[in-house]
């Protein structure tokens, strides 16, 4: 399968997912972000606590506390995920935030990210999963 | 102090369970795998996030009365984001 590619949004790394569970508009826009959490983090996205709980659904999977960009204590949960191009479609561990930063509408963290390959693969204006 | 009978309530403290005892002997059924509780009961166990997930809706569609439980994940962490 060929690697699905999103252009950088304010220069900065983006992948894009749908949460087929969320009311009106589905696609988020994710910082793509390796340094954010590790490979055995409890959740893999950051997303706004809203979208977690767009569902009628949510599941809830405990609080993590985080420092950095967002810092205390917040909810996870699991939540649907799916990047269509990829043929990805599996439920996640989700930090619900207050509010997303810098244009975003969450963060992709490496967890995520180390799923696949990722990078620019040889495009510098873009960044995408394969 | 009065205890909270909440579903909620009942499901967390059954998830702290189940952790603790998953994390402390590697023969625990619970042991790395993710575990939904649904009404305050263990009901079903799974080998990921997606599969305890679809189980879990398909029991009880009221996801206010559910938990998951990912074992082996550390929620005593401070994660760095």
């Amino acid at each position: 399968m060929s690697p699905v590619r999103w252009p950088l949004r304010n220069r900065r790394p983006m992948i894009a997912v749908t949460l087929p569970q969320a009311k009106g508009r589905r696609v988020r826009r994710l910082i793509a972000d390796t340094g954010a959490g590790s490979d055995q983090a409890a959740f893999e996205l950051l997303l706004r606590e809203a979208d977690c709980r767009g569902s009628d659904d949510p599941r809830a999977m405990g609080q993590v506390q985080l420092g950095g960009a967002y810092s205390g204590w917040f909810n996870v949960y699991s939540v649907e995920v799916r990047v269509p191009r990829l043929k990805f479609s599996e439920s996640v561990a989700v930090v619900g935030v207050p509010n997303a930063l810098d244009g975003f509408d969450g963060i992709a963290c490496f967890k995520f990210l180390n799923r696949f390959h990722y990078g620019n693969f040889g495009d510098r204006d873009r960044f995408g999963l394969e | 102090m009065s205890r909270d009978n909440s579903v909620r309530a009942i499901n967390e403290r059954l998830a702290r369970k189940v952790r603790r005892e998953g994390q402390q002997d590697p023969n625990s059924p619970y042991a790395n795998r993710f575990v939904g509780i649904a009404n305050g009961k263990v009901v079903v166990i799974a080998d990921s996030l997606t599969e305890v997930s679809r189980q879990l809706r398909k029991i009880e569609p009221d996801g206010s009365k559910c938990f998951i439980v990912d074992v082996a994940a550390d929620y005593d962490r401070v994660y760095e984001v």
